[in-house]
């Protein structure tokens, strides 16, 4: 089932194309360090953002002289910081993410990995990281340079690491304590339910966004016949006879899956991207993404 | 070839019912199951609970595969029900077999095996196993009579069992009575005249199919309508036939020579060719004569042999032949044995009658009773004579009152006066002459009366009617002379009581002619007249001697009044008249029956335990019922039967086929019934081949073989 990578995470023209995109947070973080994104504070970009009178002890490079000719008061000129953003790409390393050709764990490191290069490219605070022990692993990365070890880090990234999605955002969340945007890749197949997890990032006041990653395979399994299916992550097994009613309503079921899954996010402000692992990379994040708002 | 179970068993019924349910539950309870790894059971788990709600439905609806094999299996119980229609044209689903189990039936036709009642009853068994759950049949078998063997049934295990149960028989053939059966519910009764048009028919006719299984030997049906049945007749065997029949043999003894036996027969040729041969007669087991025969198809002849014997015999006549059928090739009779006769004695006292009685030979042959003249007012007399039981009453120089009801022989008397009605009270006073002449003689006087009477009727009856009347004066016995000394001048020789007698040499002191009414034989003739005669009287004889043996003087004393006591011919006379007066010798041979007929045989009552018992057969003990006669009716078997009586032969009888039309065994092929004639038809059926029962088992083993190898696939 699990297909080693065959395809390079980034190829060289989707490189191109992604330096060329930033990342679109839906809201405006405070960031830790000088960067290209608005920030609540204010700083000293060119940008204008407001007036106010002058206190004893305020620089005195920010008065604004012409005002004090007109109107003989002294009155300080605040402009628009501009700081980094934080950007965190979570990746569900479970078991049943090593599924479908390419798998759909591959597939999610192949979008981590170029929204990554589009963070560092803007200057961004970047983490990509999977959910479980690699996490603590992942480094955070600034800067175009830091691609390699970005990819480095992908590379060390497998499957088996069977983390409920809730105690893997927990454990994100406890190691990260600021804000930005985290964009969850994951199949969402977590009999503990995503809901929670969701939640948790949502209460982290991150900007949400999930690629619900799915294999043709899963959305039309190819198996017929009387089966026995077993849980890749936890052994489980569940006897069926696989006929064509039987599949109408596994396909009704995923159907129902991901409409309850989008009707979730939109309630709480998340970006849903469905993905389908046989689309190609580079349509998803130049086509899909860019319609879901998530680069630009 | 019957290697499949029937299904009018329900083992069977279940057996199949237990297939399609077993397949669903091997379906469902299969532990194979192809295992898969999946992402996760996630989704899946909530689409097994959808499924659970409505799954076996589900899976049976889906289920290609299992519908599949379920139809399969559902059309082989089809076929196993033998659907599909015979390949006759069958009329009503009602058939009547009339299957014919006479002694004709046992012929064994040339280049065949069986018998045609065998034949017959492969051809009936054939139809009957195809026969569709629905039709329903019976089974009559008929002889001489007619026997519902089987009513009306859609079994056809118990139509085999019923057909097993009939058996060839020897008897002859009626189909009447099988045809009125055969018609009981196809033609009911009406209730009343058929114009009458408010009649109404006490049942619905049930039309039924009439199969008749026959050789056509038996007479042509007029008096019955067919009616709603529609006949088919099936002629058993061909009208080639090889058959030689005694149909008569018969034995009589010589009236003129009592110990010559004749024996005659009749044999016919039924075949088609001449034939040759001889025919053998043996008596008691041991041969005794042969003679050779020749005779052309459709003839007969005759054969007579003549035997010397007085003695009971059986005769058995055989042809060395072989022809197709044996039963007729043999035929048997006999000659009956002496009877032991009754014989009582009225005599005032006769040494030489006594003792000619007693003799070695009589003995065995007769009873004797003595008693004087005086028993004849007794109740106990009247009753022998009223009934008849003795079978000769002896008077000795005296005269009933009455005749008696059976023979007599008057010796030195008359019979009393019988004859009209106005004669009668006349001869009660004759008898009382003769009364009174009897006690005479009984206290030792002379019986003169009777004599006197009879030299002068109109003195001795003065007042006597009959003695008026010539008509009745012509029917009675009467003294023709007076008494005086007797020449014999003639002697009927041919008579049998006259048999053996050389009776010249006899000295008779005194003695009268006498007549007799009209029929009277004179067997002994003397100067004086008939000094012995004989006469018939309502069916018995009465013999009268003109002269006594023994006569009383006047002192009463006995006198020899003949020196015949001391020939030899006088116990050969008593015993004559012991064999043909008493009837102890009958002249006739033995009666021949009808295999089946029921023979009823007179015996003497002093007969206690008689048997009856087939020469070469086992006895079997008889009650007899009242006045001696018995019923037998154990006469299946043709021969010679022997009713016996402690180891002694009371009577004999023979069974003899002797039918001409159960002889003539060339097949019929053309029968007539009522108005309509039918021709014979070919009794075979169309016989379905049952290779489609092989067909279904290999589809059957194909489906399981097919499911086996799908079931490893999977797995």
């Amino acid at each position: 089932m699990s297909n080693r990578q065959e395809t390079p995470l980034l190829s060289p023209s989707l490189l191109g194309r992604l330096e060329r995109m930033e990342l679109v947070s839906r809201k405006v973080f405070r960031g830790r360090m000088k960067g290209e994104r608005k920030s609540k504070r204010k700083g000293q970009s060119v940008e204008f953002h407001d007036f106010r009178n002058y206190v004893p002890g305020d620089d005195l490079r920010l008065i604004d002289w012409n005002l004090y000719a007109r109107l003989d008061q002294l009155f300080l000129k605040l402009f628009q910081e501009e700081e980094d953003l934080h950007f965190y790409a979570l990746i569900d390393a479970s078991e049943s993410m090593n599924f479908g050709t390419p798998t759909k764990l591959h597939v999610a490191k192949q979008l981590a990995a170029a929204l990554g290069y589009v963070g560092l490219c803007r200057a961004d605070r970047v983490s990509v990281q999977a959910l479980g022990p690699m996490g603590r692993q992942a480094p955070v990365l600034r800067g175009r340079a830091s691609l390699w070890k970005m990819l480095n880090y992908l590379d060390l990234v497998e499957s088996g690491h069977n983390v409920s999605l809730f105690d893997g955002v927990k454990d994100f969340s406890l190691r990260n304590s600021g804000t930005g945007v985290a964009v969850l890749i994951s199949d969402l197949m977590d009999k503990q339910g995503y809901e929670s997890a969701l939640r948790m990032l949502i209460g982290r006041r991150m900007d949400v966004f999930v690629m619900h990653v799915l294999s043709p395979e899963e959305i039309d399994p190819p198996i017929r016949g009387d089966r026995r299916l077993i849980d890749v992550e936890d052994g489980d097994s569940a006897e069926i006879t696989l006929n064509n009613y039987a599949l109408q309503k596994y396909q009704e079921t995923v159907s129902s899956f991901i409409g309850s899954t989008k009707t979730f996010c939109a309630k709480r402000s998340i970006a849903y991207v469905p993905v389908r692992t046989e689309t190609p990379v580079e349509t998803i994040v130049t086509k899909y993404l860019r319609e879901r708002g998530v680069v630009r | 070839m019957n290697l499949l179970p029937s299904l009018s068993n329900p083992l069977a019924w279940t057996l199949l019912a237990l297939v399609p349910a077993g397949i669903i539950v091997l379906y469902f309870l299969k532990l194979k199951r192809e295992p898969v790894e999946v992402p996760s059971t996630y989704l899946w788990s909530k689409t097994i609970e959808d499924l659970h709600v409505n799954s076996l439905l589900q899976r049976l609806r889906r289920s290609l595969l299992l519908l599949l094999q379920l139809l399969a299996v559902f059309i082989a119980v089809i076929a196993l029900l033998r659907p599909g229609f015979r390949g006759q044209t069958a009329g009503q689903e009602r058939t009547v077999f009339l299957i014919d189990n006479s002694a004709s039936m046992q012929t064994v036709d040339r280049n065949e095996t069986a018998s045609r009642f065998e034949n017959a009853k492969r051809l009936i068994l054939a139809r009957i196993e195809a026969m569709s759950d629905t039709d329903s049949a019976m089974v009559i078998a008929f002889n001489d009579r007619a026997e519902t063997v089987q009513s009306f049934t859609t079994d056809r295990g118990r139509l085999r069992d019923s057909l097993k149960r009939v058996a060839i028989t020897n008897h002859s053939t009626d189909i009447l009575g099988a045809l009125k059966a055969a018609a009981g519910l196809a033609n009911p009764r009406r209730s009343s005249e058929i114009a009458d048009v408010k009649d109404i028919q006490v049942a619905d006719a049930k039309p039924a199919d009439l199969l008749v299984y026959s050789d056509g030997g038996f007479q042509t049906v007029t008096e019955f309508s067919l009616g709603n049945l529609k006949a088919d007749y099936v002629a058993m065997g061909s009208s080639e036939v090889n058959n030689l029949a005694i149909t008569a043999f018969s034995t009589e003894r010589n009236t003129e020579r009592q110990s010559e036996v004749q024996a005659f027969a009749t044999i016919e040729n039924f075949g088609q060719s001449t034939i040759s041969t001889t025919a053998t007669l043996t008596m008691n087991g041991l041969f005794l004569d042969a003679e050779a025969i020749e005779i052309e198809p459709g003839e007969q002849t005759g054969l007579s042999f003549i035997i010397e014997t007085e003695e009971a015999a059986s005769l058995t006549l055989t042809l060395d032949h072989e022809d197709d059928l044996e039963i007729d090739n043999v035929a048997y009779t006999g000659l009956s044995p002496l009877r032991n006769v009754s014989i009582l004695v009225i005599t005032p006292g006769n040494t030489p009658l006594k003792v000619g009685l007693e003799t070695e030979k009589t003995a065995k042959i007769c009873t004797n009773s003595f008693f004087p003249p005086s028993y004849m007012q007794t109740d106990d007399y009247k009753k022998r004579a009223q009934d008849g039981i003795d079978d000769l009453i002896i008077y000795d120089a005296c005269s009933p009152a009455e005749m008696p009801a059976t023979n007599t022989f008057f010796i030195g008397s008359l019979p009393p006066a019988t004859a009209t009605e106005d004669s009668t009270k006349a001869r009660f006073s004759g008898n009382q002459g003769a009364a009174e002449g009897t006690n005479a003689a009984d206290s030792g006087s002379t019986a003169t009366p009777d004599v006197q009477g009879a030299t002068d009727p109109n003195a001795t009856n003065s007042n006597a009617t009959p003695a008026d009347n010539p008509l009745a004066k012509e029917q009675n016995w009467r003294w023709s002379s007076p008494e005086s000394s007797v020449m014999l001048i003639d002697i009927e020789r041919t008579h049998p009581l006259m048999r053996y007698l050389e009776l010249f040499s006899l000295l008779i002191f005194s003695g009268r002619g006498v007549e007799g009414p009209p029929g009277t034989v004179e067997l002994v003739g003397a100067d004086v007249g008939s000094i012995l005669a004989i006469a018939p009287r309502d069916g018995f004889q009465d013999m009268v001697l003109g002269f006594e043996i023994v006569s009383r003087n006047s002192d009463g004393d006995a006198e020899t009044n003949t020196n015949w006591y001391a020939e030899r011919s006088w116990p050969v006379f008593l015993l004559n008249v012991l064999r043909h007066l008493a009837g102890a010798a009958d002249a006739t041979g033995a009666p021949s029956y009808r295999p089946g007929e029921t023979v009823r045989v007179r015996l003497e009552s002093k007969i206690s335990n008689p048997s009856v018992k087939r020469i070469g057969g086992s006895p079997i003990n008889i009650t007899p019922g009242p006045a001696g006669s018995l019923e037998i009716i154990d006469t299946e078997i043709p021969g010679n039967y022997r009713v016996e009586s402690d180891t002694k032969l009371a009577d004999l009888f023979a069974i003899n086929l002797f039918d001409p039309q159960e002889s003539a065994i060339a097949a019929v092929k053309q029968i007539d019934i009522g108005y309509e004639s039918l021709t014979s038809e070919d009794g075979s059926i169309e016989q379905r081949q049952e290779l489609w029962r092989w067909a279904l088992l290999a589809m059957l083993g194909l489906i399981a073989a097919e499911w086996c190898v799908y079931s490893r696939r999977v797995a």
